[in-house]
């Protein structure tokens, strides 16, 4: 288990410095190519070994913490460098306060650690899977990208070096943070994955991309301090570090709360949550691979990942109750905003915070139940999540936009990318898919709490509009020929396609994802919620018959599809009605004189009711709100 | 045996599109008047959707002219078959006390076939409903016609 | 297994038939109500018959998908609830449906179709979560999402529930687009949306989304009877109330406008759903 350790956290980063420094584009992609097999390899192999604990041999006398000293200061040291070249204040007084403060701990505080370094159960497991799969086929659609792009933009360089670098690098520090079991470690790559993601959103280096890269990293290092204090303060109640430490203390042994509110804190910073969203929505400037990478599929995971840690010590709390409520508001704060845009992105930004929120709701109504639905929301959110911002992305390479209303009839033009995006929308809002079986658990677990049930139901149906809207959008187009796909890269079809059939699989077999990770080593230490027979999910108090369900979905599927070909073949087409003034044209029709006028129908959004600027301050104060609740109510 | 059992529903169950190529509104006032308590055509089955796709039973009052022929080519051609026309009014069989008008075309059956044609200045609803009639037993007919 | 085997079967059939004979009296009780005689009780039957048999006429082929979609996902809800399967699990089923309705309204670019699509996606932007809410209540009162825990019931669900069932009601008649929210698609809104969401379905397609709304009348009805569960008569008359005061309020309501939809529908539906729920809790 070591080596395979050491392949998922250090390859990336010696990936990383390989690509910085290669010049030829074909030799990197072999690089990242490797990397990314070998890293899912790893992934994969690492599923037979966990849980395990370890701490490596101290080499030449210096054991992991001591490691990672160094290079934390010089992170963030780095992190304050670029806040004095950005001239931001709000970046400056952070960073310096966590250095002064992380100096303190280490050089007076905290004596040598008696903590495993490394630990991975199945929660880790679930992580390294999707940050070494997903986030490598992220990786290998960037060429195919990046190349586009970059020609679009007409550099006089390759910035890819740097680019693929920092993808690489981020690999390396994800893996790093869920597979860490001393908070010192995990704080270095908290820091490395803000550090990446600065990085990465004002790769661009227009000026939208670097205000809006500023703002990501003064939010994140804020959320670095509330790591380092929430750190130091439990150190000085338990005198540990270790994160299987401190969920071993029984409930009142000392353990602040207020320590693990500023960790939620520093985990809503990450995951976005309300009011800190404003660093993700602006991170869609990025190109679209580090959208999909960082920004929806695995750094926004962090948050929830350290919460779903934590979540055992907060049970039955103030603070967990809080969350629960929090996370509700969250996830209909989202889902509002996301009615409200045109902007592609932008919908899928604010449908990540939405689903975030969802989360965290599940991690805070802490029952066995919710805690299974929180994870297998992280679980098919990153994959399906990715694959959408993936098509997004091809999508605006082809027709120069993200708006959704351009995107009206894509079918017509690239037929394949329009039915994979639909599938995904598909796969995010309708059952026997992964993703509703989270959210049906999550509901049924909700049930309980009055509080998190309304954000919910209204929350659910909002997801349910803004999706089906879009994937009504793109199918748009009278259309009865033969399907031919486009032409793309075979780098971008191989991995919107290994998604889309990734996603499809994982929920098919997901009552034996749930009875691998749930039953078989227990995740955190609840009690499976669930029995599984007949492929059919079950507890006390309801029922999801995911594999009936898949198998009627498949026949049905089949037999929709046997329909479009009765209707391709046997049907006789004609143009949508048009008040009988329609011309062969499809939108066009006569109108006086006539002169061909064209038709126009634009989609709802509703911005008087749930556009940006009528909800954002209103949202960002409940939050605040509930916010200053969750610290205060620990105090 | 299912044949029949669709010949019997087609007969049972005309919806019908109503066209005004522009007449003068007297047949139109009748055609809607027998959707009313008094005539109450839904006895029938009959429903008047106004919307082509959805429609067996085409009823065309007023004058055909240059400007509205292709409006009604365009309606006729995206009903699905079988289907009826039932022209409604002298204006709407000849192109009535118009026909000689420098724009117009004349009756309906100038641009689609037309199956049944219902006389009057304006039609009396009775006579509408009859003609809808007849239009059901032209189904009969039609359903061996090769519909396409 | 053969025991559920017939319960499918069962479903699969009089799922639709009901739902068809309902709507068959529902025209029959509208026309008397404006004082005509009205069609047939199986006119429903003969329209979906006639339409079946009709020419094959598209706009887009995925269209046939998307009819063909709605149709499995409002069958298998019914099939659900006969198996008497989760509640939560066969709202979702059902609103899958109404999903594929609506992105087949939304493939093809008619105006009419696309306001219609709108308008679908804002009623069930109504109607979701009131339903989730109900089917929250039952299971504050069963203690389970399952429909069996329902029928274990000694006294009738309705008594305990009120509120939560005129929540229903409204559910009901946003969901059968009855006036004063039929808004999507009408029988009486030929100047405005000529057939709004159903305008570019036609023929053999139109009929099956008309089966598919047969059973979700059926299901929707299921429901409601539900809440008289203990006794199949009390079920029964639930029922038929129930649908009698729909008709009446279809007949003396003018269609309103989406935004009035939202703001009674969210306003009075949560408040009320609010009330029982909280008088649930604190038992």
């Amino acid at each position: 288990m070591h080596p395979l350790t050491f392949i998922l956290i250090l390859l990336p980063f010696v990936a990383a410095a390989c690509c910085f420094w290669t010049v030829s584009e074909r030799l990197r992609s072999y690089i990242v190519l490797t990397t990314g097999g070998t890293l899912m390899a790893s992934a994969l192999l690492l599923t037979f070994r966990a849980p395990f604990a370890f701490s490596p041999e101290p080499v030449w006398g210096l054991d992991v913490h001591d490691a990672v000293k160094i290079p934390d200061f010089l992170l963030t040291a780095l992190i304050l460098y670029y806040g004095f070249r950005r001239r931001s204040f709000a970046v400056i007084v952070p960073t310096a306060v966590q250095i002064v403060l992380m100096l303190w701990f280490e050089g007076f505080m905290i004596e040598a650690p008696s903590v495993q370094a490394f630990y991975c159960d199945n929660l880790s497991l679930i992580m390294v899977l999707i940050i070494s799969i997903v986030g490598s086929l992220i990786c290998f659609q960037a060429f195919a990208y990046m190349k586009i792009h970059e020609t679009h933009r007409h550099l006089p360089e390759s910035r890819q070096p740097r680019f693929f670098g920092v993808m690489m690098f981020f690999l390396g520090a994800m893996n790093g943070l869920v597979l860490s079991n001393d908070m010192s470690v995990i704080h270095f790559f908290f820091e490395a994955t803000t550090l990446c993601s600065f990085l990465l959103i004002g790769h661009d280096g227009d000026e939208t991309a670097v205000r809006n890269s500023v703002r990501a990293l003064w939010m994140n290092s804020l959320g670095g301090l509330a790591f380092t204090v929430a750190m130091m303060i439990i150190y000085r109640n338990l005198g540990t570090i270790g994160l299987q430490q401190i969920l071993r203390t029984s409930p009142g042994a000392g353990l602040s709360f207020l320590a693990m509110a500023l960790l939620c804190l520093a985990a809503f910073v990450k995951s976005a949550q309300f009011p800190m969203q404003s660093w993700l929505t602006g991170a869609m400037v990025a190109p679209t691979p580090v959208s999909a990478l960082l920004h929806s599929s695995t750094m926004v995971k962090v948050g929830v990942y350290l919460a779903l840690r934590l979540a055992p010590v907060m049970h039955g709390s103030f603070l967990s109750h809080c969350i629960a409520i929090y996370g509700a508001f969250s996830f209909l704060a989202g889902a509002g905003l996301a009615v409200g845009q045109s902007n592609g992105k932008k919908v899928l930004a604010y449908s990540t915070i939405s689903n975030l929120g969802l989360i965290f709701a599940c991690i805070g109504i802490d029952t066995p139940e919710s805690i299974t639905a929180a994870v297998l929301l992280l679980l098919f959110h990153a994959v399906v999540k990715a694959l959408l911002f993936l098509c997004v992305g091809t999508i605006e390479q082809h027709i120069d936009s993200r708006d959704i209303e351009d995107m009206r009839g894509l079918y017509a033009k690239m037929p394949l990318t329009a039915l994979i995006a639909v599938m995904g929308v598909v796969m995010m809002i309708m059952p026997p898919f992964g993703l509703l079986l989270g959210k049906w658990m999550a509901m049924e677990a909700a049930s309980a709490n009055i509080f998190v049930i309304f954000p919910t139901a209204v929350g659910s149906a909002l997801t349910a509009m803004y999706w089906a809207r879009w994937a009504g959008t793109l199918m748009s187009d009278p259309f009865a020929g033969k399907f031919k796909p486009e032409s793309q890269p075979p780098m971008t079809w191989g991995v919107l396609v290994s998604l889309c059939a990734g996603a499809g699989l994982l929920s098919v077999l997901s009552p034996w994802v749930y009875a691998k990770l749930f039953t078989t080593s227990m995740i955190l230490h609840y009690t499976p919620p669930y029995v599984l027979h007949d492929g059919m999910l079950e507890n006390a108090w309801g029922v999801f018959a995911v594999l009936p369900l898949c198998a009627v979905a498949v026949l049905g599927f089949l037999q929709s599809i046997g329909a479009v070909l009765w209707a391709a073949t046997g049907a006789r087409v004609v143009t949508p009605y048009l008040s009988g003034i329609q011309t062969e044209e499809p939108r066009v029709f006569t109108g006086p004189m006539n002169r061909r006028v064209q038709a126009q129908a634009g989609n709802y959004y509703l911005s008087n009711l749930f556009g940006e600027r009528t909800l954002t301050v209103w949202i960002n104060l409940a939050a605040g709100v509930l916010l200053i609740l969750i610290v205060g109510g620990t105090l | 045996m299912f044949e029949k059992i669709l010949t019997r529903a087609r007969m049972r169950s005309p919806w019908m599109l109503h066209f005004d190529c522009g007449s003068c509104n007297g047949c139109d006032i009748e055609v809607l008047a027998c959707l009313t308590p008094v005539y109450d055509v839904e006895r029938f089955g009959v429903v008047n959707t106004g919307n082509p796709m959805h429609a067996d039973i085409l009823l065309v009052t007023g004058t055909v002219n240059h400007r509205n022929r292709n409006v009604l080519r365009n309606l006729y051609d995206q009903m699905p078959g079988p289907k009826v026309v039932v022209a409604i009014g002298a204006c709407g069989l000849t192109g009535g006390i118009f026909r000689q008008a420098w724009n117009v075309v004349g009756g309906v059956d100038r641009v689609i076939p037309v199956d049944v044609y219902v006389p009057g200045c304006p039609a009396k609803p009775e006579a509408i409903i009859d003609g809808v009639v007849m239009g059901l037993e032209k189904f009969m007919e039609k359903q061996h016609v090769d519909i396409s | 297994m053969i025991r559920h085997g017939i319960l499918i079967a069962a479903a699969l059939i009089f799922g639709p038939l009901v739902g068809g004979l309902i709507s068959g009296m529902d025209r029959i009780l509208t026309a008397r109500v404006q004082s005509r005689i009205g069609p047939p009780l199986l006119q429903p039957f003969y329209d979906v018959i006639k339409l079946l048999g009709k020419e094959k006429v598209v706009v887009n082929v995925w269209q046939a998908f998307c009819a063909n979609a709605y149709l499995t996902a409002a069958s298998i809800a019914v099939v659900l609830l006969c198996l008497r399967s989760d509640l939560l699990l066969i709202l979702f089923i059902q609103a899958v449906g109404s999903v594929f309705l609506v992105v087949g309204a939304f493939s093809s670019t008619s105006p009419y179709s696309q306001i219609g699509a709108h308008r679908e996606l804002l009623q069930m932007l109504c109607y979701e979560p009131l339903l989730i809410l109900v089917a929250v209540g039952v299971y504050l009162q069963t203690g389970s999402f399952r429909i069996a825990a329902v029928h274990a019931l000694h006294q009738p669900m309705l008594l305990k529930l009120p509120f939560l069932f005129l929540v229903l009601g409204l559910v009901l008649t946003i969901k059968l687009r009855k006036s004063p929210f039929d808004l999507s698609t009408s029988h009486h809104a030929h100047q405005e949306l000529v057939k709004g969401l159903l305008t570019d379905y036609s023929g053999p397609l139109l009929a099956l989304t008309e089966i598919a709304h047969w059973c979700d009348t059926a299901l929707l009805l299921g429901f409601c009877s539900l809440f008289w569960a203990t006794n199949p008569i009390g079920a029964l008359l639930l029922v038929a109330v129930t649908y009698l005061m729909e008709i009446w309020i279809d007949n003396v309501c003018a269609r309103m406008n989406w935004r009035w939809m939202l703001g009674y529908g969210w306003g009075m539906g949560m408040a009320l759903s609010l009330v029982n729920l909280v008088w649930l809790y604190a038992r």
